[in-house]
């Protein structure tokens, strides 16, 4: 079987002759580490990004399979960005930038982490309408169509491909910040933030529309979202049903009609209190499941939804910094929920600094022997 | 009339509503209620109560940011006729987030909740060195460090600060909180951290048993 195969028959509920080792990419600090330590080859560490070939290399090397955040898309964001630029160095070395986004930031040299969020544009009707909206319109340009039209002849066939779908939710919340939203939503102006997901969303639509007229096809469709963290979701399950169930629906809609039955979205943190619009609106593959750092659990969600729901994701990838025992532990884990059907396990995120590289090789290889 | 006002002022705040917070207070104050009772039973008792709905899950964290937001507005207008009567916080924390970490909604927002509770705060942003929470402490007098993380690769800097706490001689003159995604009951236990707590209201509420000292 390919992993493709592999992939597809365990989302499906059939048979596999083993469980692929799948991953979700690394820290750039981390490959960095590893070339440092003489594990990998120093030209692997950089510019190795999802699905790249640097990154397939290092995964031969490894023994992963494959890397399931491999989704293409469009230029389905604002467009054009704003300049991202320097706006002044502060005392401490720390640097206010603004953002593609037009959020103002504050990074720090050599300090690796999300920056700081100082300020941000679209704070009422005026700055949509002459700064943002214009960018979240639609014209024919935001998608390649000519690569669509040979997509079915030039995707590699061994491994899942899929349809990046953009996100409903998660970058205007980029764009406004968690701040700016809520503020926007429950005191300033409720109504120009659903013009704002209703506008970015047509949008986003449009240019999944426009890639799927082209005969492509896709093995699933993807969301990234990240509206969630340790104690939940960023915003009242009732609002996020309120704005955002509409877009989910259209679009997975849209998937359905071309023939794509797995809708994975992408969200960190706790998601338990958004999967029912989620689930009911057409997403149907959690990932990744994040259970180490912030407690995710993919069991609950399949026994209230039963087989609506799959997953991607879900193994404690802290574990990889531990011990055997430790990786012992999860793959035992891993079996347990793997005998569920439909679910594939995968570190919980990106592989941090500090993960042992023999660790990665031994995880790797251990998963494979999951008979299912 | 007066508890009328005090309750619309607390709904209010519970939705956010800054813009009518501010028109309430002066009202309030006009109809003769003190600065201290518009704080206790206006401000705060709004605050208590999506604290207490964050605590439970049934409010989230934008509903705490804007009802936060009304508070500190609030606050902020009702702060000169507090000085002028003589009310004073309750105590004083220092709050960041540590070395090497960028985050700040989680720090901001304890930061927010902490002064729902009466807590005088000073913050020290992000990316703050151990050396820098001990100073302050020390230089401000503060009772109270809040240390915030969401990096595992920078949690370790939490017992750094303990450490320095220890060192500067200052261990047994301040509690030591910690919150943040990949922190929990038993890394607070291993670093010597006086206190982890999930959430942003509980830290509240536990920075304010310490200082009251009912912890």
């Amino acid at each position: 079987m390919t992993n493709r195969e592999r992939a597809l028959n365990i989302l499906h509920f059939k048979p596999v002759d083993r469980m692929p080792a799948v991953h979700f990419g690394y820290w750039p600090e981390l490959l960095t580490e590893w070339a440092e330590q003489g594990k990998i080859p120093k030209d692997l560490a950089v510019g190795n990004y999802d699905g790249s070939e640097k990154e397939r290399e290092l995964d031969r090397i490894i023994g992963w399979d494959f890397n399931f955040f491999r989704a293409v898309g469009s230029n389905n964001h604002l467009w054009p960005g704003f300049e991202s630029k320097p706006i002044e160095t502060l005392p401490d070395g720390s640097v206010r930038m603004q953002t593609f986004d037009g959020v103002i930031e504050r990074v720090k040299p050599g300090v690796t982490s999300i920056p700081s969020e100082d300020d941000y544009l679209l704070k009422d009707r005026e700055a949509f309408e002459t700064l943002y909206k214009p960018r979240m319109q639609y014209f024919p340009e935001r998608v390649d169509l000519e690569f669509y039209r040979h997509f079915n002849e030039t995707r590699q066939m061994d491994v899942p491909v899929g349809l990046h779908l953009g996100s409903v939710i998660g970058n205007i919340r980029n764009i406004c910040t968690v701040m700016g939203m809520s503020y926007l939503i429950y005191d300033e102006d409720e109504e120009l933030f659903a013009d704002i997901v209703d506008t970015y969303a047509e949008m986003q639509y449009k240019c999944a529309e426009a890639i799927l007229e082209t005969g492509a096809k896709f093995d699933f469709a993807h969301y990234w979202e990240d509206i969630c963290f340790k104690n939940g979701p960023l915003l009242s399950p009732e609002v996020f049903d309120e704005l955002c169930a509409k877009h989910y629906k259209k679009r997975n809609d849209l998937c359905h009609k071309y023939g794509i039955d797995i809708i994975s979205l992408d969200c960190d943190g706790v998601t338990e209190k958004l999967l029912p619009t989620w689930v009911e609106n057409g997403v149907n593959t959690m990932f990744p499941i994040e259970v180490g750092v912030w407690g995710d659990q993919f069991e609950p969600a399949r026994k209230k939804f039963g087989k609506e729901v799959l997953g991607v994701g879900g193994m404690d990838k802290t574990a990889l910094r531990i011990d055997k025992a430790a990786v012992d532990k999860e793959i035992e884990r891993m079996k347990r929920l793997s005998e569920l059907g439909g679910f594939i396990p995968c570190p919980d995120h990106r592989l941090m600094p500090g993960t042992k590289y023999e660790l990665v090789q031994y995880y790797a290889e251990k998963i494979k022997e999951i008979k299912i | 009339m007066s508890e009328g006002i005090l309750l619309e002022i607390s709904e209010n705040l519970q939705r956010g509503k800054a813009k009518v917070v501010k028109e309430l207070i002066p009202q309030a104050l006009e109809a003769g209620i003190d600065p201290e009772t518009i704080l206790n039973d206006g401000l705060l008792a709004g605050m208590n109560v999506i604290g207490a709905k964050f605590k439970e899950g049934t409010a989230y964290v934008p509903e705490v940011l804007v009802a936060a937001r009304a508070m500190n507005q609030g606050a902020a207008m009702l702060k000169p006729y507090l000085e002028e009567a003589g009310v004073t916080s309750i105590g004083r924390a220092c709050i960041g987030t540590v070395q090497g970490d960028l985050h700040d909604i989680g720090k901001n927002l304890v930061k927010m909740m902490l002064e729902g509770k009466g807590i005088e705060v000073i913050d020290l942003g992000t990316d703050v060195a151990p050396e820098t929470f001990i100073q302050t402490a020390i230089e401000q007098d503060c009772q109270l460090i809040c240390l915030s993380a969401l990096l595992t690769t920078t949690m370790g800097v939490m017992a750094d600060v303990v450490k320095k706490a220890e060192e500067a001689g200052i261990r047994d003159k301040v509690k030591i909180m910690i919150g943040g995604a990949p922190v929990d009951e038993a890394f607070c236990e291993l670093i010597g951290a006086d206190k982890y707590t999930p959430d942003a209201a509980s830290c509240a509420d536990a920075a304010k048993a310490f200082l009251t000292g009912n912890a």
